[in-house]
C-alpha cells in the first residue's frame, strides 16, 4: 500500500514535466464530451485528442470502446478499472498502466459508449489499426471501414492493401477499396471501372453503394436547372398524376396548397358573425356542398383566400418542368451504376427464388418431422392420436432436462435424442395398450380419448416445467448459417432439420417395406383377422407400430425446440397442420405425407412471397386452400387404390 | 297445430320435465337475484349462469349434428363466435354513434354525415390502429339486419361449408380434422387486425346495451338471462320435435350405416346438410346471448380447442339425449369455473400441496378418458340406468 | 344440481360480510397463456402487501390481498373484476397485462367505480377515470428508443416487426407518422406483422437483412410479443447479424423472457423500458434482495414490476392523505404524489394517469441483463399520442377538466367513459 502511494505521488510529480503532450490535459479538455459519450459528438472529442499528440490516445479509445475506462466521482479523473470480486476495484493509471488506488463501486462510474460511439471510434482508428501486426486488429479495422466508408480511409487502405500479407485480408482490402473507389475515387475513369467491377455481384457491401447513386428526386420547376444529372423527364397526365404534380408543386413552393375540408370548416368557424357565416346561417352548414358555398361568398368579400379554378390550376400545372434527377451530379458514374445494378439486380432475383426454395424445403421438412410420427399412427392404423402433439412437447423437454444435466451441447444432444426416442416411445406403448386398444372400432372416440390426454399431458408439463419457454440450445457446431452469397443463406440447424427428415424418410420405407415388422405392420392393417391366422400377434404389432410413430415424434421435438422453443404448447402448435399435412397428401403411405408437407411448406412461402407484411394471412389462405383442395381430392396428392384404401 | 304440440308432449313427457326444470330454475334465479329477489345471487354469478344457459344452448345443437347424426364437428365454435360477432358489430357501432353524436351536437357548426361517420370509425377502430370502416360493417347501424345476421352468415357458412364437404362424401374422422381446420381458419383470419373486426382485441363493451346506460347491469344481467333461458328452452322442444320425428329416424339412420339410408332412396347428404346447418344456426343465437353477457368477444374464443371443449361436454354429459348435452356442458363449465376460480380447496399432501388450479385440467382430460372408455353413455346414460331401475 | 348453485352462491354472501380491513384485489392470470408473465407480477403484490403489513397496515388498518384467476381469458377478466369489485368489495385492483384484458375490464370498473393500477408498458390512446397507468405510454418508450436510432446510432431504414395485435399496430402506427415527421421516406420503413408464437422467421431475417442493399443503416423496433421472440432470436444468431450491423431494439423483452434464451449471441441488441434489474442505487439493490429472498436467488426483476411498486406506494400514501379508501377521495390524492423510482428520480402522477418516469435503454449482455447505457430525464406520459393527427388534439385531465378525451380544438368533452 505504500508503495502504491509513493508511486502515487511520484506520478504526481512527474507530470508537469511533460504537461504540453500530456493524455491527462488533453483528456480533462474534453471530460465533459467523454463522460457521457454520445455519437453527436465523440468526433470533436476524438479529434482534439488525436491532435494533442498526446501518447496512448489509441489505447485509450481502444479501452473506452471495450468500456474498461471509468471516471472517479469526486474529480473526474479517468482510470482504467479491474476487479475480482466486484466489490473493490483497482484503479490503473491510463498512461503507466500502474495500480494507483483501491476503491468501493459507488466512487467510480463506469463509461459505456453506445454502439453508435464505438463504431465512430473503429471509424477513427482505422489508419492505426489497418497496419497493426496483429491480423485480428486489422480484419477490425476492415469490418469498421465496411460499416461507415469514408474518403479518408481510401488512402490508408490502398497503402495498407501493398503491405498485406494475408491472403484472405488482402483480398478483402482489394474489394472494399474498390467499394470505396466507386463513391470516393479521384477521376470518373476510375469511379467507372470501379462500377463495372461489380457488375453481377451479388455482395450486399456492392449495392450498398451502387444503389445510392442511382436514387432520384423528383422535383418540380419552371425548367430543368444548368447541370443537374436528369434521369428522366415526366410528362403531366403520363406519368405523373395531376394531383401528384400540383402536390409536387405546393412542396417545391410554386403553388398554394388547396384547403382540406378540415380548413374550410376552420376558416368557416372563424368567420362566423352572429348566426350566419358568409350569409349563410351556421345551422344549415352540415353538408360538404353548403359548406363550400360559404367559403366561397366569404372568399368573394375578401375575407379568406380564394379556392383556385380549374382553369388556373391547369394552367399552373402546365407552367412547370417535373423530372427525376440522380443525386450523383456525374452522368458516366450513373450511366455505368445503372448498367451493373441492372445485371445485378437479375441476379439477386434469380438469389432470392433459390432462397425461397430453400425457405420452403426449410418449412417442408419442420412440417413433414412433425407429421411423420402420424403418417404411421394415423396413416397406417387409421388411430386419430391428438396427444401426437405432446409426445412432440415431451421429446423437446426431454431435450431440455438432459442439457440440465449433461453441459456439453454435443454430447448431450447425442444422449437426448436416444432418450426422446425411448421416453415417447414408452408413452406411446403405454396409451396404446391403455387406451387406444379398447377403442380400434370407435374412431371417433379415440380422437376424444387421446384428447383427453392431450390435455392433462399439457397440463402436467405446465406443473413441472412452467408455462415460460425452456432453453434448448444447439451444439456450436449448429450454430450460424451455411452462407452461399449475401442473398442466399440457410441456417445450419434447417439443413440439420432437413437432414433429419431425410433420414426417418429412408428408414421408414426400409422399415414398412423391407423389414418383418413392416410387412406384419401393414398385414394387421389390411386385415387384422387373416394376420392373425398367419400367425401374427396383431396386438404386439399394434402395439410396437404406435410405439415407433410415437417415439419419432419425440425425436421430431428435439428437433423442433432446437430451432424454434420449448413451451408446454409446443404440440398443439404442430397438431392441426400435420393432421392436414397427412390428409392432404393422402393417408396410409410416407410418400404422401412427403407430398402433403411439400405442398404445404411451399405454399405457405409461396403466399408469404406476396404479401411479405402478413405472415398470419399467409396461413389463413393456406388453410383455406387445403380445405377446398380436400374438396376435390378427398384422399389426398397420392391416393391408394384398391382394397388397401378400406376406410 | 296446439293439438299436435299436446300430442308430442304427452308422448314425451320428459321434455315436460325439462322444460319444468328450467322454468323452476329461472323462477329460483330470478327470485335470487340482485335486480328482481332477495339478492342472495350476486350479479357475477348470475351472469356466469346466463351464459351456462348459452353453452348449454350450442350443446344441444352439438347432440343433435354429433348423437344424433354421427358428424363429429369440431367447429362448431366458430358459428357461436360469429352469431356473437354480428350482434357485437350493432351494439358497438350503435353505443358509440350515440357518444360520438353527443360529442358533436355541441359544436358550432353542425357536422357532416361523413364526419359522424368518420368520428365512429375513428372511435372504434383508433383502439386498434385504424379509422375507416371496413365493408363488412355496411349493415352495423341496422339493429334488425345484424340480427338476422346472426342467423344467416352462421347458416350460410355452414351450408357452403357443408355442401362441399358431404358432396365429396368427406365423412369420419376427415370431416372432423376438416372442421378443426375451418375454424381454425377463421380465428386466424379474425386475429389478423385487418380482417375488419379489430383483430385480437374483438368487439369490447358489449353488456352496455345503447341508449340505456341508465339500466343498471343487474337488470340488464336478467334480462339475458331470461332470454337465454327462453332460447334454450324453445331450442330443446324444436330439437326433440325433430328427433322424435320421422326425419329423426332417417338421420339416426345415416348415424348408424349411412350406406344403407342411401340404398333405399334417402338424400343422405341433403339430411346431413340440414342438420349442419340448423345446429350452425342455434350455435349462433346461442353466442349472439353470449356475448353481451361476457363483455367481450375476441377470436381467441373461436380457437379451435373450445369446440373440442363442446364434444367433450356433450360426451361426458351423454350424447344422444339432448338432455345429456345439457347436464354435459352445464356441469362441466360450471365445475371449471369452480376449479380455476380458486375456490376449490387445496389439498395439502406433506410433501406436496395440489393445487385446483394447477390439476383441474389434468383431471378433466384423464376423467375424460374413463368417460371414454367405461361410461360411454356420459351421465344420462347414469340418469337411464336409475329409471330403468325404478321400472323394475 | 340445484345444490351446488346454491352453495356457490351462499358461499358468495358469506364472502360479502367481510371484514373492516382494506381489501386489495389482485387481477393477474395464474394459468393459461399469459400466467408466465403475469404470476410474477401477482407474487410482488403480495410481498409488496406484506411490506406494508410489516410497516403497520394504513392509517392502523392491515391490508388483505384478494387473488383472482382470470386464466388468461379476456371474458373472464371482465367477470372476476365484476366478483372482486360487488363480492369481495376490494378498495382497489392491482391487475391486467394484455390491452385486450383491460379493455374487458374497463367497461366493468367504469360502471362499478372502481380503482384500476395497470403495470404494463402499452399503445395508450386511452384514458379511464377509475384506471392509473403506472407502465409506460409510447411516449415513455418507443418514441425515445427511435430517437436514440436516429440520433445515437444513424439509423436511416426502420423496420418494424411486430405480433400482429393492438400494441405494436397502434405503436408502428405512431411510429411511422414520427419517422415520416422526422424526413424518412415511407419506403425506408418496412413493417411486418406475424402471428403470437410464430416460429418461422428465415424469410422475415433475410428480408430484413436485404433491406440494406441501398447503403442506408439499418436498424429493427421490434413489438413482436412472448415466445415468438425465442426463435426470432435464435434465426437472427444464425444470420449472424451483429447489433453493430443491424441493431434490435425490443419494447416487449425484458429479464424474464431473456430467461429462455442463450444470449451469447445477443450480446449489444437492445430493449427500452422504464427499468432494468441492472440499475445501480440502494432502493432497488434492497427490491431485488426481498425478492430473491422471497421467491428464489433464480429469480429476477422487471419493469411491470416496478410499475407495481411504484403505483402500489403511490396509492398508500394516497389512502394516507385521503384517509379513507373511497375511490374518489383516493383518486383526487394520487395526482401530484411522488414516490421515488427504483432507477433514480422520481416519479410523479400526472393529471392524466399516468406517470413522469425516465426512460433507459440497455445493451443485452452475456449473462442475460441489461447495460443501460442511456438514461433520460423524466418523461411525462401522453395518454394520446402528439403524433396523430385525430390524438393530437385530445387531451386528458381529470384532476381540472375532469375528463379524459377533451378535444381542445372545438374544447368540447369527447365521452366521459373511456373507449372500449
Amino acid at each position: 500500500m505504500l508503495r502504491v502511494l509513493t508511486l502515487f505521488l511520484g506520478l504526481l510529480l512527474a507530470v508537469p514535466a511533460f504537461a504540453q503532450s500530456s493524455l491527462y490535459d488533453a483528456l480533462a479538455e474534453q471530460t465533459a464530451g467523454l463522460k457521457k459519450p454520445s455519437s453527436k459528438t465523440i468526433e470533436t472529442v476524438i479529434s482534439s485528442l488525436q491532435d494533442s499528440g498526446a501518447p496512448g490516445v489509441a489505447d485509450f479509445l481502444t479501452k473506452l470502446q471495450s468500456k474498461e475506462v471509468w471516471y472517479r466521482k469526486s474529480d473526474d479523473k479517468f482510470f482504467f478499472v479491474a476487479t475480482d470480486d466486484k466489490k473493490t476495484y483497482r484503479l490503473i493509471d491510463i498512461q503507466s498502466g500502474e495500480v494507483v488506488a483501491e476503491v468501493a463501486k459507488k466512487e467510480i462510474k463506469q463509461i459505456k459508449p453506445n454502439s453508435g460511439v464505438r463504431a465512430k471510434i473503429d471509424g477513427a482508428l482505422v489508419a492505426f489499426r489497418l497496419t497493426d501486426a496483429d491480423p485480428a486488429v486489422r480484419d477490425a479495422a476492415l469490418v469498421g471501414i465496411s460499416r461507415d466508408p469514408k474518403a479518408k480511409d481510401l488512402a490508408p487502405l490502398s497503402a495498407a492493401l501493398a503491405s498485406e500479407t494475408d491472403p484472405d485480408l488482402k483480398a478483402r482490402m482489394e474489394r472494399l477499396s474498390r467499394v470505396l473507389t466507386v463513391s470516393f475515387g479521384d477521376t470518373t475513369e476510375a469511379r467507372v471501372a470501379a462500377i463495372a467491377s461489380f457488375d453481377g455481384d451479388l455482395g450486399l457491401d456492392a449495392r450498398a453503394v451502387l444503389n445510392p447513386l442511382v436514387t432520384t428526386t423528383l422535383k418540380a420547376a419552371p425548367e430543368v436547372g444548368a447541370g443537374e444529372n436528369v434521369a428522366k423527364t415526366l410528362r403531366l397526365g403520363n406519368d405523373i398524376s395531376e394531383e401528384d404534380a400540383f402536390d409536387l408543386l405546393v412542396a417545391s413552393g410554386l403553388a398554394q396548397a388547396e384547403p382540406t375540408k378540415g380548413d374550410i370548416k376552420a376558416a368557416l368557424k372563424a368567420n362566423i358573425i352572429g348566426d350566419t357565416v358568409g350569409g349563410m346561417n351556421v345551422a344549415n352548414l352540415g353538408t360538404d356542398e353548403a359548406r363550400l358555398a360559404a367559403h366561397m361568398a366569404l372568399a368573394a368579400s375578401g375575407a379568406v383566400p380564394a379556392i383556385l379554378t380549374s382553369e388556373d390550376k391547369a394552367a399552373l400545372l402546365a407552367s412547370a418542368a417535373y423530372y427525376e434527377v440522380y443525386a450523383e451530379a456525374d452522368p458516366a458514374v450513373t450511366a455505368a451504376a445503372v448498367e451493373a445494378l441492372s445485371s445485378i439486380s437479375t441476379a439477386v432475383g434469380v438469389s432470392q427464388f433459390i432462397d425461397l426454395v430453400l425457405d420452403g424445403i426449410s418449412l417442408a421438412s419442420i412440417y413433414f418431422l412433425a407429421a411423420i410420427g402420424l403418417a404411421i399412427t394415423f396413416g397406417v392404423m387409421r388411430v386419430i392420436n391428438m396427444a401426437h402433439g405432446e409426445f412432440i412437447m415431451m421429446g423437446a423437454y426431454t431435450g431440455y432436462v438432459v442439457q440440465q444435466i449433461i453441459p456439453n451441447y454435443t454430447v448431450s444432444l447425442i444422449v437426448a435424442i436416444p432418450a426422446a426416442f425411448v421416453i415417447t416411445f414408452a408413452a406411446g406403448v403405454a396409451m396404446e395398450r391403455l387406451v387406444i386398444r379398447h377403442l380400434y372400432h370407435r374412431p371417433l372416440e379415440t380422437l376424444l380419448a387421446t384428447f383427453g390426454i392431450s390435455i392433462a399431458l399439457q397440463q402436467i408439463a405446465k406443473n413441472i416445467f412452467g408455462t415460460q419457454a425452456r432453453p434448448l440450445t444447439s451444439p456450436g457446431w449448429l450454430d450460424g448459417a451455411l452462407v452461399f452469397n449475401d442473398v442466399i443463406a440457410i441456417s445450419w440447424i434447417r439443413i440439420a432439420i432437413f437432414v433429419l427428415a431425410v433420414i426417418f424418410f429412408l428408414g421408414l420405407l426400409f422399415v414398412l417395406n423391407r423389414t418383418r415388422l413392416g410387412l406384419e405392420t401393414r398385414a394387421v392393417t389390411q386385415n387384422p383377422r387373416m394376420a392373425a391366422a398367419m400367425g401374427i400377434n396383431p396386438d404386439r404389432i399394434n402395439m410396437l407400430t404406435f410405439g415407433l410413430g410415437s417415439g419419432i415424434a419425440g425425436i421430431a421435438g428435439i428437433a423442433i425446440g432446437l430451432f424454434a422453443k420449448v413451451t408446454s404448447e409446443l404440440g398443439s402448435d404442430y397438431i392441426v397442420q400435420s393432421f392436414m399435412t397427412v390428409v392432404v397428401g393422402g393417408v396410409g403411405n410416407i410418400f404422401g405425407t412427403l407430398a402433403g408437407a411439400t405442398m404445404i411448406g411451399f405454399l405457405q412461402k409461396g403466399i408469404e412471397w406476396f404479401n411479405p407484411s402478413n405472415t398470419l394471412a399467409a396461413q389463413t389462405y393456406m388453410i383455406i386452400f387445403i380445405i377446398i383442395f380436400i374438396q376435390f381430392r378427398p384422399r389426398g396428392i397420392i391416393a391408394l387404390k384398391g382394397r388397401a384404401a378400406g376406410d | 297445430m296446439n293439438g299436435l304440440l299436446t300430442k308430442f308432449l304427452l308422448k314425451n313427457p320428459s321434455v315436460l320435465v325439462f322444460l319444468g326444470a328450467l322454468a323452476l330454475f329461472t323462477a329460483f334465479v330470478s327470485v335470487g337475484s340482485e335486480a328482481f329477489g332477495w339478492g342472495f345471487i350476486s350479479t357475477s354469478f348470475v351472469k356466469t349462469l346466463g351464459k351456462t344457459l348459452c353453452f348449454c344452448l350450442i350443446a344441444i345443437a352439438m347432440d343433435l349434428v354429433w348423437g344424433y347424426c354421427g358428424i363429429l364437428s369440431l367447429g362448431h365454435f366458430a358459428f357461436f363466435g360469429l352469431g356473437g360477432y354480428m350482434l357485437g358489430m350493432w351494439l358497438m357501432y350503435a353505443r358509440t354513434e350515440i357518444i360520438v353524436q353527443t360529442a358533436m351536437s355541441n359544436e358550432v357548426i353542425p357536422p357532416t354525415d361523413q364526419e359522424v361517420i368518420d368520428a365512429i370509425g375513428t372511435q372504434i377502430f383508433g383502439v386498434v390502429g385504424g379509422s375507416d370502416f371496413p365493408m363488412i360493417w355496411a349493415f352495423a347501424h341496422l339493429f334488425w339486419v345484424q340480427l338476422a345476421l346472426v342467423v344467416l352468415v352462421p347458416g350460410i357458412l355452414a351450408l357452403v361449408f357443408g355442401w362441399l364437404a358431404f358432396r365429396s362424401r368427406v365423412t369420419g374422422v376427415y370431416l372432423s380434422i376438416l372442421t378443426q381446420a375451418m375454424t381454425l381458419a377463421l380465428s386466424l383470419y379474425l386475429f389478423q387486425n385487418d380482417s375488419g373486426l379489430r383483430g385480437n382485441n374483438g368487439l369490447s363493451g358489449l353488456q352496455n346495451l345503447p341508449g340505456l346506460d341508465d339500466v343498471s347491469q343487474d337488470i340488464v344481467s336478467m334480462w339475458f338471462f331470461w332470454a337465454s333461458a327462453f332460447a334454450l328452452g324453445l331450442s330443446y322442444l324444436l330439437v326433440k320435435l325433430i328427433t322424435e320425428s320421422k326425419l329423426g329416424n332417417i338421420v339416426r339412420g345415416i348415424r348408424d350405416d349411412e350406406a344403407r339410408v342411401r340404398f333405399l332412396g334417402y338424400n343422405v347428404e341433403g339430411y346431413k346438410l340440414f342438420v349442419f346447418v340448423l345446429t350452425a344456426i342455434i350455435a349462433g343465437i346461442a353466442g349472439a346471448l353470449y356475448y353481451p353477457q361476457a363483455g367481450i368477444i375476441n377470436p381467441a374464443e373461436i380457437a379451435p380447442i373450445a369446440s373440442i371443449y363442446l364434444a367433450v361436454w356433450v360426451a361426458i354429459g351423454g350424447r344422444g339425449r339432448i338432455y345429456g348435452a345439457v347436464i354435459g356442458a352445464a356441469f362441466v363449465s360450471l365445475l371449471s369455473t369452480w376449479f380455476t376460480g380458486g375456490q376449490a380447496p387445496d389439498i395439502p399432501l406433506g410433501i406436496y400441496t395440489i393445487k385446483w388450479v394447477d390439476w383441474w385440467l389434468v383431471l378433466l382430460g384423464l376423467s375424460f378418458v374413463i368417460v371414454t372408455l367405461y361410461f360411454p353413455k356420459g351421465i344420462g346414460g347414469l340418469f337411464d340406468r336409475l329409471v330403468r331401475k325404478g321400472d323394475a | 344440481m340445484k345444490k351446488f348453485l346454491l352453495a356457490s352462491a351462499v358461499s358468495a354472501v358469506a364472502a360479502t360480510a367481510a371484514q373492516a380491513d382494506i381489501k386489495v384485489g389482485v387481477l393477474h392470470s395464474l394459468s393459461g397463456t399469459m400466467a408466465i408473465s403475469e404470476t410474477t407480477l401477482k407474487d410482488t403484490m403480495l410481498m409488496l402487501i406484506d411490506q406494508q403489513n410489516a410497516k403497520g397496515g394504513i392509517n392502523g388498518e392491515m391490508l388483505e390481498a384478494v387473488v383472482v384467476d382470470p386464466a388468461s381469458d379476456w371474458p373472464l377478466f371482465a367477470e372476476k373484476a365484476r366478483e372482486l369489485l360487488t363480492v369481495h368489495e376490494v378498495d382497489v385492483i392491482f391487475g391486467n397485462w394484455t390491452s385486450v384484458s383491460r379493455k374487458s375490464v374497463l367497461p366493468v370498473i367504469e360502471e362499478l367505480n372502481g380503482l384500476l393500477f395497470y403495470p404494463v408498458q402499452y399503445e395508450g390512446e386511452e384514458s379511464s377515470k377509475n384506471v392509473f397507468y403506472t407502465g409506460a405510454a409510447p411516449n415513455q418508450q418507443a418514441i425515445p428508443a427511435t430517437d436514440y436510432y436516429l440520433e445515437e446510432l444513424g439509423v436511416e431504414k426502420f423496420a418494424l416487426l411486430g405480433t400482429d395485435y393492438v400494441y405494436p399496430r397502434t405503436t408502428n402506427k405512431i411510429l411511422e407518422q414520427y419517422l415520416k415527421d422526422k424526413g424518412i421516406a415511407a419506403e425506408d420503413i418496412f413493417v411486418n406483422y406475424t402471428p403470437f408464437g410464430h416460429s418461422d422467421w428465415s424469410k422475415i431475417v433475410a428480408d430484413v437483412v436485404a433491406l440494406g442493399a441501398d447503403g442506408k443503416k439499418v436498424g429493427v423496433i421490434s413489438t413482436i410479443n412472448g415466445d415468438a421472440n425465442i426463435g426470432f432470436y435464435k434465426e437472427l444468431a444464425a444470420a449472424g447479424i451483429s447489433a453493430d450491423d443491424i441493431p434490435v431494439v425490443a419494447f416487449s423483452v425484458g429479464e424474464e423472457e431473456l430467461a429462455g434464451l442463450d444470449t451469447t449471441n445477443l450480446v449489444g441488441h437492445l430493449a427500452a423500458w422504464n427499468y432494468f434489474q441492472s440499475a445501480e442505487g440502494e432502493a432497488n439493490a434492497d427490491f431485488i434482495d426481498t425478492w430473491k429472498d422471497t421467491m428464489g436467488a433464480e429469480r429476477v426483476t422487471n419493469d411491470p414490476m416496478e410499475a407495481h411498486y411504484i403505483g402500489f406506494n403511490m396509492w398508500v400514501n394516497a389512502v394516507k392523505e385521503a384517509g379513507t379508501t373511497d375511490v374518489d377521495a383516493v383518486r383526487s390524492a394520487m395526482y401530484g404524489q411522488e414516490f421515488p423510482n427504483l432507477t433514480g428520480g422520481t416519479a410523479v402522477m400526472l393529471p392524466n394517469h399516468h406517470l413522469a418516469k425516465p426512460v433507459l435503454i440497455g445493451e443485452i449482455q452475456e449473462d442475460g441483463q441489461f447495460d443501460i447505457i442511456s438514461q433520460t430525464a423524466e418523461v411525462p406520459g401522453d395518454a394520446w399520442t402528439d403524433f396523430l393527427p385525430e390524438s393530437a388534439v385530445l387531451k386528458s385531465d381529470w384532476k381540472d377538466l375532469g375528463c379524459g378525451m377533451f378535444n381542445t380544438e372545438t374544447e368540447t368533452c369527447v365521452q366521459i367513459k373511456s373507449n372500449y
